[in-house]
């Protein structure tokens, strides 16, 4: 973290409102977003008890597993809840644009959960759907193993820095605004709405206190309040298996009706919550190059949804040695283009970086417009040099490559050597690129004395690392080998029980 | 005449009855180890939940029923049939050699539940195993007993010991569940430092026995449902550190004194229950009490200690840095409170000499904040 981040929450907490991190929207936020807000039984592991989804704050649909013990239930919950994800992304899967190997979807699904949690539940329900047989002794709809390999796609996926397929709202309102609370508080989504907006009756002390009191604000999942399991639903579910164990249609119907209502009662402020965040994430304006980014989405997606065409396997329990390596390398790839991208379109982020030393802002003092240097191949080419005095306490040394957002794309310059002098560090570049092909370089392209300019590190073209060709599908890590002998796929995939058999 | 420590403790504590520590608390003591008023109510024994409720910060640790009967439930099917489903993970999963397996039910005293028979009786029956008489390989609901701050803390593992190759071992029984050999590192950790008071405290009977503390291994034998099933499966769990971590802690405890003489004569966290229990002593007279013993709240204390809401109102009522949390304290190093940052930020303060670099580092980015303002900044 920056002093300047930093700094942020100190004010927040000074003046008691949350203080903007940066000047955009970072991720692309789509105009019919999937909301879904997943409650899971405490206790078991990953065992579903709720889930409220749809992509309208109007239309939600609730589902609820009345007894999240028995096996059945939970797979006729995983059925119902895929079929409507599944209509979903195959509503996406419809314009395609390109040719060829660039043929693409034009659009991708977005699906939005309330915090990191919501991401960790649909990743169990992955893991526990995609390997579930559709035939013999424990037969699930073909639904289910089709929306759980997609889960696992969306939740591998949302793993690299800058996608917005898989997102958490908290961490969407995080990105963009600073609270005078901890990293820990603001991972309650009331806590954190607290801050931002709270309700307009309520001072932000207020807003916090409610957002902590279970019978105020019920926590916005995977776990429900132990009060709440322990007054309200433990009982309702012994009524259920009451009237279930005596086959009364009444009683059972009755007991279905008392079970959905509370657990509407304790998903619907969260569900009105995560819609109200996303409209107050849609007053902030998209950053310019959140729409190129997206692009990487729809590329994944539509390679994705390929793959799924071409009856590909489900990926498997644990990445191959290749595998990993491949995806940490693409992993810290996206992470240094994504933190570039924010400093090069958010006057924001860029502070923030210069407040860490990682970038400056400054004015040319001297300039050599005119300098020449003859490289190995006998050619004369332009390489001016500049030097930027600037107060930002630089930490950068010779030799690092640099970009500007305050000059035409495609500049590049080159650290030759630093100057500090108490709070003023003068800065000599040397300019490499984006000055066109002539001797001399283009109008505008070398920066001029007087002129304001920033600059931070090129995240630079990496070549991506080579791998053995065997494991060709890098999202999946399936082996999806010729030999068709399939390690992805457990022996016992059929037969893998479930929770406590009624 | 000067008061013994002891004294000292049981006046904090005042007229109610003391409290133990158990696994649990013990645990707690890894998190924040260098908490004066966590360390002093502890030692003293004093009820943390009922001190907090009456300051008006009840802390919020309730526990699903959910939770609690899967927990019972998964540990009873392990324990069914002498271990059979236990003894299955070890051979198979774990790949131990058992040749005879003897089980022994150390719960089963002739009705005689006490703690003190009950721990005769788990000190009898493993040192008799350790001189390798008996052919005794499991021994359940063991009741050790560690001597902390001088005080006897009787600590009731739901475990059993395992006696492998001339060696005891902790086999914990935990419901979270293991998937794809994978386990949620908060809920293994803590798990793993509950077995190391149990270790330490079976070393503790061993040793005063005269045997050597080789005895007991540092890897536990962790004990939880296999991916989303209802069947264990096993993992080694190596202990090392956070046995060496709880020990250091404890010998902490022993030096308690030391804190205890810092503190005022008159102090006490007494709640001067009625006859039904009920605190009568003023509130502020209690939080003024508190207030008076230093605290270390870090945000991480909402998961663990009993304090916390207070500890954490009273970080906020004193703008202290530590509510933003260790993440954002870092960046201002030496500096405690918003004010001070604010100050120095907006160049009111003067700093002090091992301040002058924060307080330059603060003026450039409280410029390049002003600079984004005036621009007029996002929302
Ligand atoms: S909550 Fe308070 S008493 Fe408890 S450990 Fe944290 S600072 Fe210490």
């Amino acid at each position: 973290m920056s002093t300047l981040s930093a700094l942020a929450h100190v004010q927040a907490m000074e003046s008691m409102q949350a203080v903007p991190l940066t000047e955009f929207r970072h991720r692309h936020l789509s105009g019919r977003p999937l909301v879904i807000v997943p409650l899971a039984m405490a206790g078991e592991a990953g065992a579903p008890l709720a889930a409220m989804v749809g992509s309208a704050k109007r239309n939600g649909t609730l589902l609820v597993v009345a007894q999240p013990r028995n096996r059945d239930q939970r797979f006729a919950f995983a059925a119902d809840l895929g079929r409507i994800v599944m209509d979903y992304i195959d509503s996406f899967r419809q314009d395609r644009r390109g040719e060829g190997e660039r043929s693409r979807y034009t659009e991708a699904p977005q699906i939005l959960v309330p915090n990191p949690g919501g991401v960790k539940a649909l990743a169990d329900l992955g893991r526990m759907c995609r390997f579930r047989a559709t035939s013999g002794p424990y037969a699930v709809p073909d639904v289910v193993p089709e929306f759980g390999m997609w889960l696992t796609f969306l939740v591998d996926w949302a793993e690299q820095a800058g996608t917005s397929m898989l997102l958490p709202v908290t961490e969407m309102l995080t990105e963009h605004w600073a609270t005078g609370q901890s990293t820990l508080e603001d991972q309650n989504l009331a806590s954190l709405m607290a801050w931002i907006s709270p309700p307009s009756s309520l001072s932000v002390e207020q807003a916090m206190a409610d957002a902590e009191n279970p019978d105020v604000c019920p926590p916005a999942g995977p776990s429900t309040s132990p009060e709440f399991d322990n007054r309200d639903l433990a009982p309702a579910i012994r009524r259920f298996d009451t009237a279930r164990t005596l086959g009364d249609p009444h009683a059972l119907a009755a007991a279905e009706a008392e079970l959905r209502e509370l657990i509407a009662g304790q998903i619907q402020p969260t569900w009105r919550m995560v819609w109200q965040a996303i409209s107050l994430l849609r007053s902030v304006p998209e950053a310019p190059r959140t729409a190129k980014r997206f692009e990487g989405d729809c590329k994944a997606f539509t390679d994705y949804s390929d793959y799924r065409d071409s009856g590909g396997l489900p990926q498997r329990k644990r990445d191959t040695a290749i595998g990993a390596a491949r995806r940490l390398g693409r992993l810290e790839r996206a992470l240094a283009e994504f933190e570039s991208d924010m400093a090069f379109d958010d006057r924001f982020v860029l502070a923030d970086r210069r407040s860490a030393g990682e970038a400056f802002d400054g004015t040319v003092v001297k300039a050599e417009p005119g300098r020449t240097v003859t490289t190995d191949k006998n050619r004369r080419v332009p390489r001016p040099r500049v030097t930027v005095r600037t107060e930002d306490p630089v930490r950068l040394a010779a030799d690092t490559k640099l970009i500007s957002p305050s000059l035409p794309t495609g500049h590049k310059a080159t650290i030759v050597s630093v100057l500090s002098d108490r709070d003023v560090t003068q800065i000599t570049l040397e300019i490499t690129g984006g000055m066109g092909r002539g001797r001399v370089p283009k109008q505008g392209t070398v920066p001029e004395p007087g002129q304001r300019i920033a600059y931070l590190p090129d995240p630079g073209w990496r070549p991506a690392p080579q791998f053995p060709a065997s494991d060709a599908t890098p999202w999946t890590h399936s082996a999806a080998g010729a030999a068709g002998t399939d390690p992805a796929v457990p022996e016992d995939a059929a037969a893998e029980e479930w929770g406590n058999e009624d | 005449m000067k008061k013994t420590v002891d004294d000292r403790l049981a006046a904090l504590r005042g007229s109610a009855k003391r409290l133990d520590y158990n696994a649990r608390s013990l645990a707690a003591l890894e998190n924040n180890p260098r908490c004066t008023l966590r360390a002093l109510l502890d030692a003293s024994g004093s009820d943390k939940t009922a001190i907090a409720t009456h300051v008006g910060h009840p802390p919020s640790f309730g526990q699903s029923s959910f939770a609690i009967t899967r927990g019972n439930a998964f540990e009873a099917m392990v324990k069914d049939n002498g271990c059979a489903e236990l003894l299955r993970v070890l051979r198979e999963t774990l790949h131990l050699t058992l040749p005879e397996v003897g089980y022994e039910d150390l719960n089963d005293v002739g009705g005689d539940g006490r703690s003190k028979e009950r721990h005769e009786r788990t000190e009898e029956v493993l040192l008799r195993a350790a001189r390798g008489e008996g052919d005794g390989t499991l021994f359940d609901h063991p009741m050790l007993r560690l001597l902390i701050g001088g005080h006897k803390a009787y600590l009731e593992p739901d475990l059993v010991a395992l006696r492998i190759d001339g060696r005891f071992h902790i086999v914990e029984i935990k419901s979270f569940p293991i998937i794809d050999e994978q386990a949620d590192s908060t809920q293994v950790r803590a798990a793993t430092t509950q077995a190391c008071a149990y270790i330490i405290a079976l070393r503790d009977l061993l040793g005063r026995a005269g045997i050597g503390e080789q005895a007991v291994s540092d890897t536990i034998v962790l004990v939880a449902p296999k991916d989303f099933t209802n069947r264990p499966t096993g993992a080694f769990v190596d202990a090392r550190k956070q046995v060496a971590a709880l020990t250091r802690q404890l010998s902490r405890i022993e030096r308690i004194g030391d804190l205890v003489d810092l503190l005022p004569e008159d102090l006490t966290f007494d709640l001067a229950p009625d006859a039904e229990d009920r605190p009568r002593r003023p509130a502020e007279e209690l939080t003024e009490a508190l207030d008076r013993v230093l605290v270390t709240y870090r945000p991480d204390c909402l998961n663990h200690c009993e304090m916390a809401f207070y500890c954490r109102s009273r970080a906020r009522a004193e703008a202290s840095l530590d509510v933003l949390g260790p993440v954002v304290r870092e960046q201002f190093g030496g500096i405690d409170t918003t004010t001070m940052v604010m100050g120095l930020a907006r160049g009111e303060l003067t700093p002090s000499e091992d301040q002058v670099e924060m307080a330059a580092a603060l003026r450039h980015a409280a410029r390049l904040r002003a600079e984004l303002e005036d621009l007029g900044g996002a929302a």
